[in-house]
C-alpha cells in the first residue's frame, strides 16, 4: 500500500520542462517491431553474401 | 483516470510539451551517431599501436570498445548541451533500437540448444529476481514516503529492464513525464559503473562465465548496458547475459499489466470502475508489451543452427555459412557501437535534479539487494543446480 510521510506529503520529481525517454518515438511497438525486421534482413543479406564482411573498413 | 491501453506515451495531463527537432536534426543526430562509432572502432584498433611505449600502452590494450563508447558518448553530450543543440537531435541517438538490432544478429551466433539449455533456470531466475527486487523496493520507496506512480516506475525499472520497464509502466499508472525522465536518469548512472564493475568482480569471484553472465544478465537494469557488460567480459559471457536478459525482458507485459489493475483499483480509483473489464483488457498488453526483439533473436539462433547441421561443411573457413556469420558479427558490434555511443548522446543531466536525496538511497537500496540476490540465485541455479 502507499503511503504519504509524517507531513502528509509525498517525495516526488517537480515538474519541468525535460523531455521524455519515450519522445521521438523512442520504446515504441513500431520501433520494437521494425529493429526485429532491420536485423532479420540484414542476417537473411549477410548469409546470402549480398551483405560482404565490412571488417577492415568500419572496424 | 489510469486506463490500461499503454501503447502510446502517455504522461500526466499538467506535463508540459518539449519541442521537437525536424527530421532533419535527427538525420544530423544520426549521422553523428556514425562518425563518433567509426571513431570508437579506429581508437580500439590503433590506440594500442600509437601508445605503446607510453604509460598508457598497456592500459590501451585492455580497453574494449564499450569504453570510448561511452566516454565518447557524454563527452559530445556536453558539447551538444553547450551548443543548445542536443534536444533538436535526439531523434537520431537511437539506444533500444540499435541494442535491438545487434542483439537479434547475436542471435545468429547463438546455437538453440545454448537458448532451450538456459531457458529453464533463466526463466525461474527472472521470476524470483523480479519478485524479490519489486517487492522490496516497492515497500522501501513507500516507507519512506515517496509518491506511488514514482515507487511504481522505480521498482519496474530496477527490477526488469530499466528505462524500457521504466516506459511501460510509466504507460500503465500514467505516471508523470517528469518521473518518467528522473527514473531514467537514475537507471543510466547506476548501470554505467556497473558496466565495469561487474565483469571485474566476477573475474575477482572467480565465477564462470555462465554464471558471470546469468549474474549480469539479471543485475544491470538496461539491456543496452548489460550488452555492454557482457562485452567487456568477453563473447561467452555476452551470450549469456544476453539470452538472461531478453527472458527478463519478456516479463514485463505482466508486471505492466498488474501495475495497471493496481492503480487503477487501488491508487488512481475512479468511481464505477468495473475491475473485471479492467482485469480482462489488462490481458491484451501482456503481448503487446512483450519485446519482439525476442522473438528475432530466437529466429536467427534458429535459422543459423538449422544451417549448420544440414551443411556443416558450410561452417569451414572461407565457406559460405561462415562467411555470412562473419559478416553478421562485424554488423552486431557496429550496431552494439551504435548504442553504446547513443546511451552517452541520451543522457539527461538535467532530469535529475531538484528530486532531492530519497529516490536516490531507494535506487541505491535496491540495487544492492539486487546484486546480493542476482549472485545468490545465478550460482545456485546456472552453478549448482543447472550447471
Amino acid at each position: 500500500m502507499s503511503q504519504a510521510n509524517q507531513s502528509g506529503e509525498y517525495v516526488d520529481v517537480p515538474p519541468s520542462n525535460v523531455e521524455a525517454p519515450d519522445a521521438h518515438g523512442k520504446f515504441s511497438l513500431n520501433e520494437d517491431w521494425a529493429a526485429t525486421a532491420v536485423g532479420l534482413v540484414i542476417l537473411g543479406l549477410c548469409l546470402l553474401q549480398v551483405i560482404p564482411d565490412i571488417k577492415g573498413l568500419f572496424l | 483516470m489510469a486506463t490500461t491501453n499503454t501503447n502510446e506515451p502517455i504522461v500526466h495531463e499538467d506535463a508540459q510539451e518539449q519541442p521537437q527537432g525536424s527530421p532533419a536534426w535527427g538525420f544530423a543526430g544520426f549521422v553523428l551517431v556514425l562518425v563518433l562509432a567509426w571513431v570508437v572502432q579506429v581508437l580500439t584498433t590503433n590506440l594500442p599501436d600509437w601508445t605503446e611505449g607510453t604509460w598508457f600502452g598497456q592500459v590501451s590494450k585492455s580497453i574494449e570498445f564499450p569504453v570510448y563508447a561511452i566516454i565518447l558518448g557524454f563527452a559530445f553530450n556536453g558539447i551538444l548541451s553547450l551548443l543548445g543543440i542536443r534536444d533538436r537531435m535526439s531523434g537520431g541517438f537511437r539506444t533500444e533500437f540499435f541494442i535491438k538490432i545487434g542483439l537479434v544478429l547475436l542471435g545468429a551466433g547463438v546455437n538453440v540448444t545454448v537458448i532451450l539449455d538456459m531457458g529453464l533456470p533463466a526463466v525461474l531466475q527472472a521470476l524470483l529476481l523480479i519478485a524479490v527486487v519489486f517487492f522490496f523496493t516497492w515497500w522501501f520507496a513507500g516507507l519512506i514516503g515517496l509518491e506511488p506512480h514514482l515507487r511504481a516506475l522505480l521498482a519496474s525499472a530496477l527490477s526488469i529492464c530499466g528505462v524500457s520497464a521504466a516506459v511501460a509502466a510509466a504507460g500503465a499508472v500514467h505516471a508523470k513525464k517528469e518521473q518518467l525522465a528522473y527514473v531514467a536518469g537514475l537507471v543510466i548512472v547506476f548501470a554505467l559503473p556497473a558496466i565495469f564493475l561487474l565483469p571485474w568482480l566476477a573475474d575477482l569471484m572467480g565465477l564462470s562465465p555462465i554464471v558471470t553472465g546469468a549474474w549480469i544478465g539479471g543485475n544491470i537494469d538496461t539491456t543496452a548496458a548489460v550488452t555492454a557488460a557482457g562485452a567487456v567480459a568477453g563473447d561467452e559471457v555476452l551470450q549469456y547475459a544476453s539470452i538472461v536478459k531478453m527472458i527478463q525482458n519478456a516479463l514485463i507485459g505482466f508486471v505492466a499489466v498488474a501495475l495497471s489493475i493496481y492503480f487503477t483499483l487501488r491508487v488512481d480509483r475512479p468511481a464505477g470502475v468495473d475491475a473485471m473489464k479492467v482485469t480482462r483488457s489488462g490481458w491484451g498488453e501482456v503481448w503487446s508489451r512483450f519485446p519482439k526483439f525476442v522473438l528475432g533473436f530466437i529466429a536467427a539462433s534458429l535459422v543459423v543452427s538449422m544451417l549448420a547441421a544440414a551443411f556443416p561443411a558450410a561452417l569451414e573457413d572461407g565457406a559460405w555459412l561462415d562467411n555470412g556469420m562473419s559478416a553478421a558479427k562485424t554488423l552486431q558490434t557496429v550496431f552494439f557501437t551504435l548504442a553504446f555511443v547513443s546511451i552517452g548522446l541520451e543522457f539527461r543531466f538535467g532530469a535529475l535534479r531538484d528530486a532531492g536525496w530519497k529516490p536516490v538511497l531507494v535506487f541505491f537500496a535496491g540495487t544492492i539487494v539486487n546484486l546480493l540476490a542476482g549472485l545468490a540465485l545465478s550460482s545456485l541455479l546456472f552453478g549448482v543446480l543447472f550447471p
